[in-house]
């Protein structure tokens, strides 16, 4: 006895040393890491709640006023909202039928082609809006493809259709949102414990009964707040709106507010005040979603994933082949034809038999020294970015569900809060903040990395704090008890168990980044424009050739990231 | 008869999980399918439901082919009137009791009266009325276990089906459950095939019991042939617990320990095999202090050795004892001490002739 009495008095006092010093250091790095994201985050919300009481643009003689916000009520604005609510309300029903269908027919059905469509889908998710606009506009815009041949070749003026309307958007936003859906719903649908499904069709169910009664009831938490989200995707979608609205003079509140602060007049008050009325609409939606996620969670559906026996489809495998296969040839495969097609046009002609052809475009993107620059750049941003935003993504994580210091929520409020804030909106913060504060930031790359960490640091959030509370905490107090610090638990326990996680967090910021244009929009400078400024600013100078080139090489990057990536790192094959 | 099994297989891709076994279930009749888990019993009834479908064979139920593979057929299973309770119940989450219940009925278009007073009837049956407009996420696992069955019964199956319906229940609730899952299913005097890895289950409710093993069966009969006279080593193991001397033929009719005791066995029927063991139930062997020899004309074995190791149950004490190399288990309701020298007597009608399959179990 007497031999062991010593070591075990000793132990416990140097172990409190080193916990001691662990947590020290621990704290040291919530504070930091608190401030970073405060600043990140409120910088740029509270220079646009500054900005919609201020009669002038922030940095310039004004008065208090709350003219900006009478303005909302105006007619103008009062339009643009219903317009918004009615494309997003359209694009989300659509597009949640459509992409559950997609889900089912892919994972429900004895559906023979499974293998191509759904590598596709995956595909059509990373094809970023403002070239899958661009493409649709060269198809469907008056003078286009699609019309030119409904008045020359067919002879049928009756069929001619407009992409610069409502319905153009809606069309574009669903081709754009369905994969989104088809994500979100795929997941649960696998997930679903198939024993309800076997019971009811015990019970004696047609296959069609089981899915209106059973299926579809027991996803109703996952297709509403995939509605929602899809809902807040589409009302704060910048691209696609701007693209095809503004020729046709459709407007929503997202492209209102580019169009008060680009162009004269301009009105930044009122911009702000759009803005601020955006937030909160998007805001409350997540919140919503959040509660819907939250009730879904404890009529627990998921289970083993279990062998469900597949539905024939029967003699309805024609429509099922129909909906996959033209969902992607509108969606992805036709975009690109068509873009690989202008791009190599001297000037653009419907008809290919009379196409000049050439290959200037790439040769300019070569040679060009802007171009070069925005590909660099946009390597820069995402590449750094990323990581940056993986790093912050995590230390929040471990900080508001793991060590849970005081004020932890508040952390965990102000990380989450950039969902509910629109691309360009943070954008129009952001110009505000750098431009006036006495940082040397405006102009710079480190900008464009603030601005896309901020507004994507939810999604590093989501996507680690998902793998991280699956973590057994006591796996991390066995370390403990086993004679480890603090920070030697997290090193070798928690980092290497959420790992997966950090590389599946990276490669969807990457992706985010590297298509990302609304947050962009307004901050950039001739330095600083990344590949879809590039894009988009030869697109408004009708340089369609060029900006079809420039299109075609930044897809195939992200396509041949995108593979690499999931060759490289098995945590971001989702299944 | 209201099912029949013939030579029925099942693949999951190259594996094969059931080696064409043949089986059938009375109107009436109550079997259970038994084995370790991954021996195919689960498989098997998921066949005859026709939530997997079949490789080979056929299956009718109440003389209709509703699986033959080879022929083409394969009725999906909701058109195969069935009733079936499921491990985890399968209550569906979004619907009350009533509605649970009901669905059975309401999706064959039967009037919305005639499903309450039916519904009514199964879950008084059961007696869950009173909770009938209940959420599921209210209910206790026991009575989620009474609104399966309820919902098993209530369209007037033709045969009834159970999935290990008792395995998440705690083991007092189990042991009533029992009774009443067959005394419902004697009134309701339909076919009833249950899937269970607990021998007690299997031998306190069927009529007969069938033994599978990796896909295959090893034995079919009542709960007292298979308990008393296995036919081999694994069923012998499987049901209830029990002890194994290895035995060798001599002179023609005798049988000898390793340690050259001479055995009377009960081999009456016993299939061939290359090895042989006798096995001993440890409720049928009489354990003595001392070492005291056969008296003349005892028709009864006796067995010289010394307590190895003993297990305190309460009701007995479950003793393992040394015989010259075997051990055998006895329970007995007195005191020994380890190291006691004993004398174990048992008559040759409970010690057991068993096959020691030597081909993969």
């Amino acid at each position: 006895m007497s031999d062991q009495t010593m070591p075990v008095q000793v132990l416990p006092a140097e172990a409190r040393t080193r916990r001691g010093n662990a947590d020290g250091v621990l704290t040291g790095i919530y504070w930091i890491t608190f401030a970073v994201v405060a600043a990140m985050v409120l910088i740029p919300v509270v220079a646009l709640v500054y900005g919609s009481f201020r009669t002038s643009a922030p940095g310039l003689p004004g008065e208090w006023t709350l003219r900006n916000y009478i303005g909302l009520a105006s007619g103008g604005v009062l339009a643009s909202m219903l317009t918004t609510m009615l494309i997003g309300l359209l694009t989300s029903v659509i597009s949640i039928a459509l992409g559950t269908a997609i889900a089912l027919i892919l994972h429900r059905t004895d559906f023979r082609h499974g293998g191509i469509v759904m590598p596709l889908i995956g595909l059509t998710f990373y094809f970023p809006s403002f070239i899958l606009a661009m493409a649709w506009i060269i198809v469907g815009a008056p003078g286009g493809i699609y019309n030119t041949v409904i008045d020359d070749v067919l002879g049928m003026p009756w069929l001619r259709a407009d992409i610069y309307t409502v319905a153009g958007i809606v069309f574009v936003m669903v081709l754009h949102q369905v994969p989104f859906v088809y994500l979100t719903i795929r997941g649960p649908i696998i997930g679903m414990d198939p024993i309800f499904e076997e019971a009811a069709s015990a019970a004696g169910a047609k296959p069609r009964t089981v899915l209106v009664r059973i299926t579809l009831p027991l996803l109703s938490y996952s297709l509403i707040s995939s509605f929602i989200l899809t809902f807040v995707l589409t009302i704060e979608q910048f691209a696609i709106p701007a693209l095809l609205g503004i020729p046709g003079q459709v407007t929503v509140l997202a492209t209102q507010l580019y169009l008060l602060v680009r162009f004269s007049p301009a009105d930044y008050g009122l911009a702000a005040a759009i803005g601020i009325a955006l937030s909160l609409v998007t805001g409350a939606a997540i919140w919503a979603q959040r509660r819907v996620t939250r009730a879904g969670r404890l009529t627990t559906v998921t289970g083993k994933a279990g062998r469900l026996k597949l539905v024939p489809l029967g003699r309805w495998r024609w429509a099922a082949n129909l909906l996959c296969f033209g969902f992607v040839f509108l969606g992805l495969v036709m975009p690109m034809m068509i873009l690989l097609y202008t791009s190599v046009l001297k000037w653009f002609t419907v008809n290919p038999l009379e196409g000049m052809y050439t290959l200037r475009n790439y040769v300019f993107i070569w040679e060009s020294g802007s171009t070069v620059r925005s590909f660099t750049n946009t390597l820069v941003v995402s590449g750094v970015g990323a990581a940056v935003g993986v790093v912050l993504g995590l230390l929040c994580c471990y900080f508001t569900l793991r060590l849970r210091p005081r004020g932890h929520r508040s952390l965990d409020f102000l990380a989450s809060l950039p969902f509910g804030v629109p691309g360009v909106v943070l954008g129009l913060g952001l110009l505000w903040a750098y431009a006036y504060l006495p940082l040397p930031l405006y102009g710079t790359l480190a900008l464009m990395v603030i601005a896309f960490v901020t507004r994507f640091l939810p999604y590093a959030t989501e996507t680690i704090g998902g793998q991280m509370v699956q973590i057994d905490k006591s796996l991390e107090e066995a370390a403990w008890v086993n004679g480890a610090t603090r920070i030697g638990g997290i090193r070798r326990i928690l980092l290497p168990l959420v790992s997966p996680s950090l590389q599946g967090a990276y490669f969807l910021l990457f992706m985010a980044f590297f298509r990302e244009i609304s947050s962009a929009i307004l901050i950039y400078s001739v330095n600083t424009a990344v590949i879809s400024i590039s894009i988009w600013s030869f697109f408004e100078q009708a340089n369609w050739g060029l900006a079809s080139a420039l299109a075609v090489v930044a897809t195939l990057i992200i396509f041949i990231a995108m593979t690499v990536i999931i060759r490289l790192v098995p945590a971001t094959r989702r299944r | 008869m209201s099912i029949s099994v013939d030579n029925l297989t099942k693949r999951f891709g190259g594996l094969t999980v059931v080696h064409g076994i043949s089986f059938t279930v009375a109107k009436g009749e109550f079997i259970s399918l038994l084995g370790p888990s991954g021996c195919g019993k689960t498989t098997t009834l998921r066949c005859i439901a026709g939530l997997d479908d079949a490789d080979g064979g056929e299956i009718r139920i109440a003389d209709r082919v509703v699986s033959a593979p080879d022929k083409g057929i394969g009725v999906p299973a909701h058109e195969r009137q069935i009733g079936m309770v499921f491990q985890s119940y399968a209550i569906w989450p979004h619907m009350t009791v009533a509605a649970n219940v009901g669905f059975p009925l309401a999706i064959r278009k039967v009037a919305a009266r005639e499903v309450e007073k039916q519904v009514d009837d199964a879950l008084e049956i059961v007696g869950m009325r009173h909770l009938r407009e209940r959420q599921p996420s209210q209910l206790s696992g026991g009575q989620q276990q009474r609104v399966a069955l309820a919902r098993a019964i209530v369209g007037r199956p033709r045969v009834l089906l159970f999935d290990e319906p008792l395995s998440n229940l705690d083991a007092k609730l189990r042991e009533g459950t029992r009774a009443e899952i067959r005394q419902l299913q004697r009134e309701l005097d339909v076919a009833a095939v249950y899937v269970t890895h607990d021998q007690e289950e299997a031998l306190s409710m069927s009529d007969r019991v069938i033994v599978m093993d990796s896909g295959r069966i090893t034995q079919t009969g009542t709960p007292k042939e298979l308990y008393r006279r296995p036919a081999n080593r694994f069923v012998a193991d499987f049901v209830g617990r029990a002890s194994f001397i290895d035995v060798a033929r001599v002179n023609g009719s005798g049988w000898t320990t390793p340690g050259g005791v001479v055995l009377r066995i009960d081999d009456a029927g016993a299939p061939a095999a290359a090895r042989y063991q006798a096995m001993l139930r440890p409720e049928s062997v009489a354990m003595v202090r001392g070492t005291a020899s056969a008296a003349a004309g005892d028709t009864a074995n006796t067995l010289h050795g010394r307590v190895v190791e003993s297990q305190y149950l309460g009701a007995h004490t479950e003793y393992l004892v040394d015989v010259s190399g075997a051990r055998v288990k006895v329970h007995s309701r007195e005191d020994f001490d380890l190291g006691t020298e004993v004398t174990l007597r048992f008559p040759a009608e409970v010690c057991r002739l068993v096959a020691l399959s030597d081909a993969p179990a």
